[in-house]
């Protein structure tokens, strides 16, 4: 991110005004908060001086030197940058939430090395998230800014989603225009049908029998021909639209999968999985369904204006302006009715999303309503939503069904002024009766399409939202990413953490120049309070997110050099909370090692200390669990994700307060299960209890995201510092209860 | 066997020495003294029941409840620190108006300049575009351009009648009373009310 931004020439005068000739500018950063305005100001940072100037003055100067304790401080809706001036605590300036928090943030570091007289020059590596041509927001994630994005880029990669099904998306084009170009055909044999043979008034020809049956025959064969060419296009059409949408439903989800966990944990899983199933439907729905109709359509309006004008000039001019008469009027409608049809829709969709709010919010916590007695409340309030729902549905529908069949009468007015025309042109003797019928048949094809095309922007909007959508996650690239060589090799279990520093948001470090060298088959038990960091190191070893700063490296390479694969497969995890997926405990036993035998399974269980419970269900390890299944207790869910964790026999093994929800008992027959194996691997458990670390060669004390201790369990307690004091306390706390 | 006592409560001294947390007092008046700092902060001398008197260069005031009730339930801060972590409650001002008015008057100014939350007067347009929702206003800080990732979610209206309205980077904008908006206005928001 940039850290020097400019200054406006007013503000560079006063700087100059103020300035000796040895100072040097290291950053300058805007504020855009005074006291309850928004400004544009800068912060100027020489090597010498802080000055804060806004609107061509110098607001206020602080010599450097003199500063100490530079922060940024996250309030409401804004951010504010404090330090102490001669150790009296002073905001220097706030400044809007979001785009510059993490500038800031560099800044306290350079601002301290500063105050220190070190004049090297801090660096923000985070890329920049808001567009630098107009300072919109980039879509997350990615660099694109949907207002300066090339629309050619758009379409471009619209383009290239279609490869493979190109020729399948031009077969509707097609045979849509082709069935268009048919409908026109037939008025003209009807015409014929009716001057020459129901009107005739003149001698018939000696074969005009063969004639009138080639022309019937003709009007049947054409129906048939339009009706099958129909059916094509929609078989067709099918096709090309589930190809379509398997084609992109699996290209996201893969997308997904290869996501790092930073940004996949940003979004809902409800939000993403909206994408995978609506979004797609809407893309995919426009691309082959609508956009051959709406092509279709368009071409056929024109193609009917072309043939009205050619049949006949003078009169066509005529009838064509008698169709074009009501457009006018039903468009200016359309558009004054857009904006109220719009906010109706939304409406009835806001309450439908609220009732659909309300009952998973309400089912999924049926047992806190059903503890606390709360069922009428949840009754009413359920009634609540339901009737808002109904009744703007109800609204809505009235209005709906009453405008759009008004809208159409008054579209299709135009037939009558050329039925009225035609028929005194009839009258006169200038149109034949198989002519005004041609003229009939066209305008009722022409006016079908442009009800529809009314609807044109608002389809296209709704794509463009879902492809936008879409595109979001397809252009996203992943923070954490291999390299381009990435290393397979079996891990002996060496970890050495060097000087890492991290945030999840940069603006708050979680972890602080933790340095820590693990050798292999060592235990490393992790204690500190919660949110004091243990966690998050457990994810940089496993490189679910990379560090901000120093390294990670095992058996003395980089976690960035590893291929993600070889690293995850050769780490077992048991976790706090133990996702057990729909299938088969065999099933679940065997996710980490697809291949493995039965008698593999078995081992892993037993060592687990989950053969005997397994054994104990009536279909033993085919026991169904997930969701839908067999209910285990947590101690027994957790068994078996230790059997997981162990079957593919992982150098480092990672225990995440794997034990903390538990009862004693089931503790003791957990905790038997990982002293066995523990053996021989480089094993990082995080534990609450620490009676669970008993077997750990070394404890890791974090606190405040830094080490604060490290030792083995003897050391730390001759240290008295706060593993002593931890220790003490739990067990004295044990003592007390018995 | 009396020193092995007397280690053991000397340990017990200890322990609760790690696991003590500030006990947090109620502030009035006659505890506790706010007065401007001199860097235009807020310091505070407070009279801890025990007839302690401790002094705080800065403290900085928390809304218990900014939206429901913003001048009751005022915590009173250690500020945090990128050493220590966050910072503990000193103590609680139960209500703003027991206080003399020119230290509520110092305390909203502080609260005033941490919750910035700018009224819209006049919203200018509106427009929904690759699934973000531009918004362009007036609000008493000046015009300001900002845009919402999901109206349904990012609106929120209060049993009052009161609308926040969520940005993207997390900054909040108001409507006091969305009635009183001119007509255009008024439209532009009343779907996702």
């Amino acid at each position: 991110m940039k850290l020097r931004f400019d200054m406006s020439p007013a503000d560079r005068a006063a700087y100059d005004a103020l300035t000796g000739k040895d100072e040097k500018i290291m950053y300058c950063l805007p504020f855009d908060c005074a006291l309850d305005k928004r400004v544009d100001g800068r912060m100027v940072f020489t090597d010498q001086y802080i000055y804060k100037i806004l609107g061509g003055v110098v607001e206020a100067r602080w010599e450097i030197r003199k500063m100490s304790d530079f922060s940024v401080e996250v309030l409401y809706g804004c951010c504010a940058f404090y330090a102490k001036v001669d150790g009296v605590s002073t905001r220097l300036c706030r400044f809007i939430s979001g785009r510059n928090q993490s500038r800031y943030t560099t800044i306290v570091g350079a601002c301290e090395a500063l105050a220190k007289g070190d004049t090297k020059e801090y660096t923000n590596d985070e890329p920049e998230r808001y567009c630098q041509k107009c300072g919109r927001p980039f879509v997350m994630h990615t660099h694109i800014c949907p207002f300066c994005q090339n629309k050619k880029d758009v379409y471009k990669m619209l383009w290239g989603m279609t490869k493979g099904l190109r020729l399948m998306m031009l077969f509707p084009l097609l045979t849509a225009t082709l069935a268009m170009g048919i409908q026109y055909v037939v008025p003209v044999l009807q015409k014929i049908l009716i001057n020459d043979y129901i009107l005739f008034e003149d001698e018939r020809a000696n074969n005009w029998f063969i004639s009138f049956v080639v022309v019937v025959a003709g009007i049947v064969l054409f129906d048939v021909l339009n009706k099958l060419l129909s059916v094509l296009q929609s078989r067709i059409a099918a096709v090309a639209g589930n190809r379509f949408t398997r084609f992109l439903r699996t290209l996201l989800f893969e997308k997904i999968q290869m996501l790092s966990m930073s940004s996949v944990q940003k979004k809902s899983t409800g939000d993403l999985m909206g994408r995978i199933n609506n979004d797609v439907n809407v893309v995919q729905n426009f691309i082959t369904n609508l956009l051959p109709s709406y092509f279709a359509q368009v071409l056929s309006f024109v193609l009917g204006l072309v043939l009205i004008l050619t049949m006949d000039a003078s009169m066509g001019t005529y009838m064509s302006a008698f169709i074009f008469i009501p457009i006018p009027f039903v468009i200016l409608c359309i558009y004054l009715f857009r904006h109220m049809m719009s906010r109706m829709n939304i409406k009835a969709w806001n309450k439908g999303q609220r009732t659909n709010r309300m009952l998973q919010d309400v089912l999924s916590g049926i047992r806190v309503v059903k503890s606390y007695g709360k069922e009428e409340t949840a009754v009413a309030e359920f009634r609540e939503c339901t009737n808002a729902q109904a009744h703007q549905n109800e609204k809505n529908a009235k209005t709906f069904d009453t405008v759009f069949p008004l809208l159409g009468f008054a579209l299709r007015s135009g037939s009558y002024l050329i039925m009225w025309f035609g028929n005194v042109m009839l009258f006169q003797g200038r149109l034949d009766v198989g002519t005004l019928n041609q003229f009939n048949t066209y305008t009722s094809i022409i006016y079908s399409p442009l009800m529809q095309i009314t609807q044109i922007p608002r389809n296209i909007s709704a794509f463009m939202t879902s492809f936008g959508k879409i595109m979001e996650i397809l252009e996203e690239e992943p923070d954490v990413a291999d390299t381009a060589k990435p290393e397979h090799f079996r891990f002996k279990g060496n970890v050495s953490v060097k000087h890492v520093t991290f945030g999840y948001e940069s603006a708050n470090p979680v972890l602080k120049d933790v340095s820590v060298e693990i050798k292999a088959g060592e235990m490393i038990g992790i204690v500190g309070h919660s949110g004091c960091g243990k966690s998050t190191l457990i994810n940089l070893i496993m490189r679910m997110y990379d560090p901000t700063e120093g390294s990670i490296e095992i058996d003395g390479v980089n976690v960035k050099d590893i291929a993600q694969q070889s690293l995850r497969s050769q780490m077992g995890v048991v976790l706090q909370e133990t996702h057990l997926f729909s299938g088969s405990i065999r099933d679940n036993i065997k996710y980490a090692l697809p291949y493995a035998t039965d008698e593999q399974v078995i081992t892993a269980a037993r060592a687990a200390n989950a053969h005997d419970f397994i054994m104990r269900l009536p279909e033993g390890y085919n026991t169904i669990v997930g969701e839908k299944g067999y209910s285990l207790s947590g101690g027994e869910r957790q068994r078996i994700a230790i059997a997981r964790a162990l079957i593919h026999n992982p150098p480092i093994l990672i225990l995440d307060e794997a034990t903390a929800a538990l009862d004693t008992e089931t503790e003791k027959l957990i905790q038997d299960a990982i002293d066995k194996l523990t053996d021989n691997r480089t094993t990082f458990a995080i534990a609450h209890r620490l009676s669970t670390l008993r077997n750990a060669n070394k404890i890791l004390v974090i606190d405040h995201g830094r080490i604060a201790e490290f030792g083995t369990h003897k050391e730390l307690l001759d240290q008295r510092g706060i593993y002593y004091k931890l220790v003490m306390a739990q067990t004295r706390a044990a003592l007390e209860k018995g | 066997m009396a020193t092995a006592t007397q280690e053991k409560k000397q340990n017990i001294k200890e322990e609760d020495d790690l696991f003590a947390h500030r006990i947090s007092i109620d502030l009035t008046p006659e505890n506790a003294r706010f007065t401007p700092s001199g860097g235009n902060l807020i310091s505070l001398e407070v009279t801890q029941p025990s007839g302690d008197v401790e002094f705080f260069e800065r403290i900085v005031p928390v809304r218990a409840f900014p939206v429901s009730s913003p001048n009751e339930f005022i915590s009173i801060r250690e500020p945090d620190t990128q050493l220590k972590g966050r910072g503990s409650e000193i103590g609680m001002i139960r209500r703003l108006s027991d206080f003399p008015d020119t230290v509520s008057a110092l305390i909203s100014d502080e609260l005033s300049r941490r919750y910035f939350t700018p009224a819209i007067k006049k919203i200018h347009s509106f427009s929904e575009k690759f699934g973000y929702c531009y918004w362009d206003v007036t609000t008493e800080a000046g015009r300001v351009e900002f845009i919402m990732n999901n109206p349904t979610a990012n609106i929120r209206t209060l049993e009052d009648g009161r609308v926040f309205m969520y940005d993207i980077d997390g900054n909040c904008f108001t409507i006091e009373d969305p009635k009183a908006l001119d007509k255009h206005s008024y439209r532009k928001v009343e779907v996702y009310l």
